[in-house]
């Protein structure tokens, strides 16, 4: 509890390693993940840190590594992942892993490449042997439609063409035979067509199977053509082109026993190649497999090493270049095992690295310590900020409001409970692994299990106030009306004159009738727990329904924010500032309870003191709220005698905490810094006082500097001693207290989609209800079964879909927004008391209800939800 | 072009726009150039181009870092982002696309024409290619021999087609021609592209017309600069400036006539770039006529970004990530020949 209320009380270390086992130091600080680092070297640019190299050496590493995942990935060889996070290599082995890796990534490469060359020799002669296989019918389709070519005069007059013929010719005609890409065919003949002026021909088909590339390894479609052509300047020509084009030229046989033989010369090659190219493979797949098994726990290694230097980065050296000073925030309470982990990893040293605390001024990160019951939360609370240190955490009190304020909205038992034992489901089997890798849907599921596990019991519980379960109402107590109280036959005839009772002709005649309460042995006192069931028969339930849900959203609206102010109390003492207290809070407290809180009152008095019989006379709330600004000149009557003269002292108290609100701080700070002198005084008073402060400040700078802290630490530090400016001083008070008492207005309105939510809900299930339940149920019951089935499949579905899960995340959503408005006021205290300089420009009031405060940058550099030099991450190395 | 692009330029190119403001605002910034200019090595730069908008680009290269490698690199990376606009743009914005590639492809088809010239083997050339300007009959490049021929056999289906028309003549390649060739193509390409973004309107013309402008300009005094001592006629030297600038008509008249930087000079006297070859220093010291063009392209280039709903910030992202190649490439090669005396001569990006 003390850990989750404020955040970890952190120190700032100063760390001494000895530059021999600093490396051994951080590696052991990390597997504890105890400390953050600062960064000592800011303004050095990254290449001239001191230990470029090794990171340097880091990265080839990854190289490596990452090479060969690859490799293995593409021989589809399983990289096996192991549950454990391997340390940080030690620096002996280092060189020893790196010569590995490097000696390995030579074979694998050397292996590969000729691997790859003797796949691509395989390539060429299948491809060699298709373009022969189909350029044969290209000749015999030449011989059969040559002559009707015109570019072939001489041809025409040898009609009977055969080899022997193409042989004759061959001086002349040349042929040039290959493959090329699909997508370039066309061009390719165009191109040829027009460079040649057509003194050639192209022939081309489709090839059936599709090939590799051998360039970019795709596999593509391709075209087998063949060109003839006369004359040795348009082969040059030719030649070109085709190689423009990245054409595969092979030769082409002239004769028939040419061909054969080249196609056996073929065919036993590719045999042999085969078998090489198999055997090469298998040496592969055994050098992958051995990779393979240390890959996994050598890449978190070198994550981890290449971390440590990075961490190594930040350090500074001392005078004697032995030692190397870092310093960290470290959480008090975790000093000791912080002293632990220094001894250890220096165990091996002469002398030990060590470590002392210094005081500083400047504010701590925030650490908060989780645990999976609380992580939620506290996420919630970080989406819409991160406190400063040491401030009051609304984490803890979200816990129990944050569902309570959801299942107000959701408030069904029906519903509540499947969701309730779903989350039981997650959490049960929270240790599944299938559940902590699973995608990010059910994941985000998976880390809200504890929230959802909450927010379904709560909803049970409102359920039950609400008396609502999937529409329908439960009658557990038996309900505290009674209707045949109201007839007239039971009750004596001097009551039947007085009351308007009922008897047969009244029911025939009426549509709608009233119970009357007053009427005795009507109403029989209230339910024990809830709304009355008997109001899910009557006409008027929504009207009832209406008036309490709003009344009762106001009260926990104004309950919450009231809250949210005391929170802040809590932060001022803690910061010992006293004067925010009744500068800030109590005027706040007033003009909030004064105005709201007075509201509150008047429900409960009429509540309480108006009974069923002198309900008639009962003034309405809203015209008297109403009144209470408008001094009316008639008197209504009002609630109370009285009445007139505490509203008026009220409202004159909310008239007066205005101005203290907005010039109570800034006054008082002016009053302070002017030394505490009173505004007339003489001026020699007011300059011997700050003398006195002045010594004191260049006494505390001096003794800073001898502290050994260096330059630019100093340079941070003074920031803290800032200047005194009453006019920012007073903007951000005015603007605090303008956006104060407008929120509480608009967020007293915004409460109430509590009741608009609960009622949509209510609306919606009852809706989902009348369309199919009462279908199913009112068909006879022979078949009713055969209908039911399906109908209540549907009415599952529909209710898990629209009820469950789009409703909740509504419902979710407006909880969160409620959240926001309350950590509005919170955190806007925390702001006057935990000088986050830059808090104002971050704090865009809300509009809408779906948009969760954004955490600016400057906030979020002093958060440490993660306290570590990266506590290891497995999930990126996987 | 409808007036008020307001209206529905999101609807067609609001993606792409937000997407280069964004690749605009990943820059480099002075700062960066400040850490750049004191690393030793190249291993330095790598270092700390790292943290910045580059990433890990250099990081599967193997063999120790050259210049080289670090400019393939980074034209790469601007290859992807500009075909990714490319691929992802509707036209008019595609054609705006085409435009800009149209100057790469040029100098590219030079390239090679030359390469050819010097009997260089295609593949040693291809590698220089600026990868903007690729194109597949690019390689075909070499067997054209007279202009009609490589106009007819190779580029008659490229974008460059149509800046061919002025050009076409039978006379052989040489290494004045294939500098005649490429000024004429530069020209005829200037002014359809100006002409492109005139019909356009709107804010496009507003931004792309002074760029295009200046640039035409630019091109007028270069070609004079270059010229001087030359073979090249004053008559056939006027036939290369392009017509779409602030020059024209009676600047680029008197530029013909020009016969020595004074002249050149003078003639800009009156004109906007007077300013400009006022910052031009005398040899040793000063800014190079080319540094100061350069410069003032980049402002041109940043205010092209304070307008919106208009295809320049795609040209003006272009050039000024250009820009930054070669100040990084500057800065490189300072620092491995270890020149560091010249290494602040880069062009700041504002």
């Amino acid at each position: 509890m003390g850990s989750l209320f404020r955040s970890e009380t952190m120190c700032l270390a100063q760390l001494f390693l000895q530059s021999g086992t600093a490396y051994e130091c951080l590696s052991a600080l990390g597997e504890k993940g105890l400390v953050q680092f600062r960064d000592l070297n800011q303004n050095v640019s990254s290449f001239q840190r001191k230990f470029v190299g090794e990171v340097k050496r880091c990265e080839e590493l990854e190289r490596i590594l990452a090479y060969l995942v690859q490799e293995i990935n593409r021989a589809d060889i399983p990289l096996p992942e192991g549950e454990t996070s391997p340390p940080a290599p030690p620096l002996k082995q280092v060189l020893e892993m790196q010569e590995q890796l490097q000696k390995l990534e030579a074979e694998l490469r050397e292996v590969t490449k000729n691997k790859e060359r003797l796949r691509k020799n395989l390539l060429e002669l299948t491809e060699y042997t298709h373009v022969l296989r189909v350029s044969k019918a290209f000749v015999r389709r030449d011989m059969q439609f040559e002559p009707t070519y015109e570019e072939f005069p001489s041809l025409e007059n040898d009609s009977l063409l055969d080899y022997s013929c193409m042989q004759r010719l061959g001086a002349k005609l040349g042929f040039v035979s290959g493959l090329i890409n699909q997508g370039k065919a066309e061009a390719f003949g165009k191109t040829l067509w027009r460079a040649c002026r057509g003194h050639s021909i192209v022939t081309h088909a489709e090839l059936e199977g599709p090939l590799e590339d051998p360039e970019t390894g795709e596999v593509i479609k391709w075209y087998v053509f063949l060109i003839s052509f006369w004359g040795e300047q348009i082969g040059h020509k030719v030649k070109k082109i085709c190689d423009c084009y990245h054409c595969h030229v092979y030769p082409y046989p002239n004769t028939a026993e040419e061909r054969r033989e080249i196609q056996e010369g073929l065919n036993t090659r590719i045999q042999d190649l085969y078998t090489v190219l198999h055997k090469t493979e298998d040496y592969l797949r055994q050098v992958l497999c051995k990779a393979a098994e240390s890959v996994y726990s050598r890449v978190i290694q070198v994550k981890k090493m290449k971390a440590i230097y990075h961490m190594l980065n930040m350090c500074s050296f001392d005078v004697t270049n032995k030692c190397l000073i870092a310093e960290v925030w470290c959480p008090e309470a975790d000093l000791h095992e912080l002293r632990l982990a220094l001894e250890e990893g220096s165990s091996g040293a002469s002398i030990p690295s060590f470590m002392n605390t210094i005081p500083t001024k400047e504010t701590p990160p925030t650490l908060i310590r989780t645990n999976k019951f609380t992580e939620g939360f506290q996420n919630i609370v970080d989406a819409y900020g991160v406190g400063s240190y040491r401030e009051v955490n609304p984490a803890l009190f979200t816990i129990i409001t944050f569902p309570f304020l959801f299942a107000v909205m959701f408030g069904d038992l029906g519903h509540g409970f499947v969701m309730f034992l779903f989350a039981l489901l997650l959490v049960l089997n929270e240790d599944h692994p299938r559940l902590s890798q699973s995608q990010e849907i059910v994941r985000m599921f998976f880390n809200g299990r504890y929230i959802l596990l909450l927010m379904g019991l709560f909803s049970v519980y409102t359920g039950l106030i609400y008396n609502d379960c999937f529409s329908k109402s439960l009658n557990l107590f038996g309900s505290g009306w009674n209707v045949s109280a109201m007839y007239s036959s039971g009750h004596s005839p001097a009551e039947q004159r007085k009351m308007m009772l009922w008897n047969d002709s009244v029911i025939r005649h009426n549509r709608v009738l009233q119970l009357d309460p007053s009427v005795p042995g009507v109403f029989r006192g209230p339910y024990p727990l809830g709304i009355d069931p008997i109001w899910n028969l009557a006409t008027n339930r929504l009207t009832f329904l209406n008036s309490f849900k709003m009344k009762m959203s106001v009260i926990l609206g104004i309950i919450h924010m009231t809250f949210g102010v005391i929170l802040g109390i809590f932060n001022h003492l803690h910061f010992r500032k006293k004067f925010n207290i009744y500068l800030v809070s109590i005027p706040e407290l007033l003009f909030m309870l004064c105005i709201f809180g007075y509201l509150v009152f008047m429900i409960f008095y009429k509540w309480l003191v108006y009974s069923a019989e002198t309900s008639r006379v009962a003034p309405s709330i809203l015209i008297e709220f109403i009144n209470m600004f408008l001094f009316p000149a008639s008197d209504t009557g009002g609630l109370y005698p009285g009445q007139e003269h505490v509203q008026r002292l009220l409202l004159v108290i909310t008239a007066l905490s205005v101005p203290v609100l907005f010039l109570g701080k800034p006054l008082f700070l002016l009053w302070l810094h002017r030394g505490r002198s009173c505004f007339g005084v003489s001026r020699s008073g007011y300059t011997l006082v700050r003398k006195d402060s002045e010594e004191e400040v260049s006494l505390l700078g001096s003794q800073d500097i001898e502290e050994g802290n260096n330059q630019m630490e100093d340079g941070c530090r003074e920031v803290t001693c800032e200047e005194f400016n009453f006019g920012e001083i007073l903007m951000t008070q005015v603007i605090h207290s303008i956006e104060y008492c407008l929120g509480c207005i608009s967020n007293t309105a915004s409460y109430l989609r509590l009741w608009a939510l609960s009622l949509a809900h209510a609306q919606l299930s009852d809706v989902l209800w009348a369309m199919l339940m009462r279908v199913g149920l009112r068909v006879d019951t022979t078949y009713g079964v055969l209908l039911l089935l399906p109908v209540i499949a549907l009415f599952a579905v529909l209710t898990i879909f629209i009820l469950l899960i789009m409703e909740g995340l509504s419902a979710f959503l407006h909880a969160i927004r409620l959240h926001c408005t309350r950590a509005s006021h919170y955190c806007g205290l925390s702001r006057c008391g935990a000088q986050a300089p830059d808090a104002q420009a971050q704090r865009p009031w809300l509009t809408g209800p779906a948009a969760p405060r954004h955490v600016g940058s400057s906030r979020t550099g002093t958060r440490t939800r993660v306290p570590c030099i990266g506590r290891w991450t497995l999930n990126h190395c996987a | 072009m409808l007036e008020g692009a307001e209206l529905y330029f999101n609807a067609d190119h609001g993606y792409l726009e937000g997407l280069v403001r964004g690749c605009k605002a990943g820059l480099l910034t002075q700062r960066d150039y400040i850490n750049l200019v004191q690393c030793e090595t190249l291993e330095d730069l790598k270092i700390h181009l790292q943290t910045t908008d580059y990433g890990n680009f250099l990081a599967n290269q193997t063999n120790p870092l050259t210049v080289s490698i670090i400019d393939t690199e980074m034209r790469k990376k601007l290859c992807r982002e500009f075909e990714y606009f490319r691929n992802h743009s509707l036209e008019p914005l595609s054609t705006f696309f085409t435009y800009m590639t149209c100057s790469y492809m040029i100098d590219n088809v030079i390239l090679l024409m030359n390469g050819a010239l010097q009997k260089k083997s295609v593949k040693e050339i291809l590698v220089k290619c600026h990868p903007l300007g690729r194109f597949t009959e690019m390689e075909a490049v070499n067997i054209a021999e007279t202009p009609s021929d490589l106009f007819n056999a190779i580029l008659v289906e490229t974008p460059l087609a149509p800046f061919f028309q002025d050009c076409m003549s039978e006379n052989t390649l040489d290494e004045l021609n294939i500098e005649i060739l490429r000024n004429k193509l530069y020209k005829s390409y200037i002014e359809a592209f100006y002409k492109f973004c005139k019909n356009h309107g709107d804010v496009t013309a507003e931004i792309m017309c002074p760029i295009l402008e200046f640039e035409a300009d630019r091109r007028a005094f270069i070609i004079t600069l270059n010229s001087f001592g030359t073979e090249l006629s004053k008559e056939d030297r006027e036939t290369l400036y392009p017509t779409c600038g602030k020059l024209y008509p009676e600047g680029l008249r008197l530029l013909a006539q020009a016969e020595d930087f004074e002249q050149m000079k003078r003639v800009a006297d009156h004109g906007v770039y007077k300013a400009l070859f006022e910052a031009v220093g005398d040899g040793s010291g000063g800014k190079t006529l080319e540094d100061v063009f350069y410069e003032r392209e980049v402002q041109m280039n940043v205010l092209a970004f304070n307008r919106q709903f208009h295809y320049g910030v795609f040209y003006a992202y272009t050039k000024l990530k250009e820009q930054e190649i070669r100040n990084v490439v500057w800065i490189a090669e300072c620092i491995s020949q270890r020149h560091r005396t010249k290494i602040n001569s880069y062009i700041p990006i504002l």
